[in-house]
């Protein structure tokens, strides 16, 4: 096989990587906001619910879970989901295990504010609002950025999980080219393009860390 | 036109335990304009949860406490003490500052934006005309120019001359200042002290808590001091200091002469 062809494939592969890394970005880095609030609610029902759902999604293999999410729906309701499911199944099984790790950097951030923070922000008549969102929120974002950093560098190779539904990703695609073609060469190009990914996210992070380095407390 | 001893403040038979334990145990006091009030007395004698009551960052069991015309809390047929609403709560915050020990400014922000933001975002005024105010305010704090830097670039002495004109820019009725200069060393104390005369000299009202005797005894009108959440000796400034007429008060200055 010629190597452009090998390119190729691993090319098709690795839009899918990057598609199920975006999807799942999108939908955890808002609903982790949620889970976190929920866990350091007032309300006690509330915030036990957002323990049990942490505890659950971290203390359980991904693995296992986006295979409970693809088959869970004909095993337990005797529903036939059609063959695109396979693909929402996915984003949905990364989308709230990710939301769980996010929840608890979230909640790590929002706790290590000082109090002295709230205090002069309500003695200045800032709304709760307000208050979150002009001084807590900026300050949370530079504290939380490192630990986000490793979540999402763990992302671009969880992605490849996606495997065990049969999704065509880049693990997938290097996989069956290197048996198709005996040669350790697809996994070592998929390799190095996992790592240039993540290379690039590196350096994102770096310029927004810099970018806020201009302060300390 | 307000009335040069109109009271700011007033608070009567104000109480507030946590749990079991009893920390202000009915105390009452009443701010006039132009006046300043300091208020001394040992650790854990209440003076910080007075201030907070006031500053309404702790809620009254009971009592009345008022801000000019505005009634904060009313006393239901059980004695207990009932806050206003919302809007009350947020007219009343527009009636005092609060400086806080550990100065509590915005480390993301700039000195000018600590200062302006609240007033352009809470109080919704111009913000040309606020920063204008601002760079007056930095310039009275003998701030001048450092507008731009942030919280982190100044020495302790500075972030609460920040602080206190953050407290200014909101023009409030009255100044609370909750032991402005235990954070710093002597030599940034001074300067910090110095602020505070000056407002003094203006007639600013404040109300400071504070372990500055001296200080106390020079710039403060009136003085209380408490002890076991009660007033033990409210009078004349330097007659309490100078002459205190109560033992405990006499064991606690006399503690203090000697360091």
């Amino acid at each position: 096989m010629e190597f452009s062809v090998m390119m190729g494939i691993l090319g098709e592969g690795f839009l899918l990587t990057a598609q199920i890394f975006v999807v799942t970005l999108v939908g955890s880095l808002p609903l982790g906001v949620v889970v976190a609030l929920a866990r350091m609610s007032r309300f006690k029902p509330l915030a036990w619910l957002a323990q049990l759902y942490i505890s659950v999604l971290r203390g359980t293999p991904l693995m296992l879970q986006l295979m409970a999410i693809m088959f869970g729906p004909y095993y337990l309701l005797g529903l036939n989901m059609g063959s695109d499911w396979k693909f929402s199944a996915c984003a949905i099984g990364f989308i709230l295990n990710y939301a769980a790790y996010f929840a608890e950097i979230y909640r790590s951030g929002i706790q290590s504010i000082p109090r002295g923070q709230y205090e002069a922000a309500a003695v200045l008549g800032y709304s709760r609002a307000q208050t979150f969102m002009k001084i807590v929120l900026p300050q949370v974002i530079k504290r939380i950025l490192p630990a986000m950093g490793n979540e999402v560098i763990t992302l671009v190779k969880d992605t490849s999980l996606a495997f065990v539904l049969g999704i065509a990703e880049m693990f997938s695609a290097a996989k069956a080219l290197a048996a198709r073609e005996v040669s350790m060469l697809p996994y070592a190009i998929a390799a190095l393009i996992y790592w240039v990914f993540c290379l690039l996210i590196e350096f994102i992070l770096n310029r927004v860390e810099k970018k806020l380095d201009y302060y300390h407390d | 036109m307000t009335n040069a001893n109109a009271p700011v403040v007033t608070l009567e038979h104000a109480k507030k335990a946590f749990g079991a334990n009893e920390v202000l145990k009915d105390i009452s006091l009443t701010v006039n304009r132009g006046d300043v009030l300091a208020i001394i007395g040992p650790s854990g004698g209440g003076k910080s949860t007075l201030l907070r009551c006031l500053t309404l960052l702790e809620t009254l069991d009971a009592g009345d406490l008022s801000y000019g015309d505005l009634a904060v809390t009313r006393t239901s047929d059980a004695g207990r003490a009932v806050y206003g609403g919302k809007d009350v709560l947020a007219q009343a915050k527009t009636r005092f500052g609060l400086v806080f020990q550990n100065f509590n400014l915005f480390p993301h922000y700039t000195v000018l934006k600590n200062i302006a933001d609240a007033p352009i975002c809470v109080q919704k005024r111009p913000k040309d005309e606020v920063e204008a105010q601002a760079r007056e305010l930095l310039a009275k704090m003998g701030l001048a120019g450092k507008e731009d830097m942030v919280p982190c670039e100044l020495s302790g002495g500075q972030q609460q001359r920040v602080a206190i004109a953050r407290a200014l820019a909101l023009n409030p009725d009255v100044l609370f200042f909750d032991e402005p200069t235990s954070a710093l060393d002597p030599e940034l104390t001074r300067d910090v002290l110095q602020v505070i005369r000056d407002l003094a000299a203006e007639r600013m009202t404040m109300v400071i808590v504070t372990h500055e005797m001296s200080f106390a005894r020079d710039v403060a009108d009136h003085l209380i001091f408490m002890d076991d959440g009660r007033v033990v000796e409210a009078g004349r400034a330097a007659d309490v200091i100078n002459n205190p007429a109560h033992e405990r008060t006499r064991a606690f200055l006399s503690r203090y002469e000697q360091g």
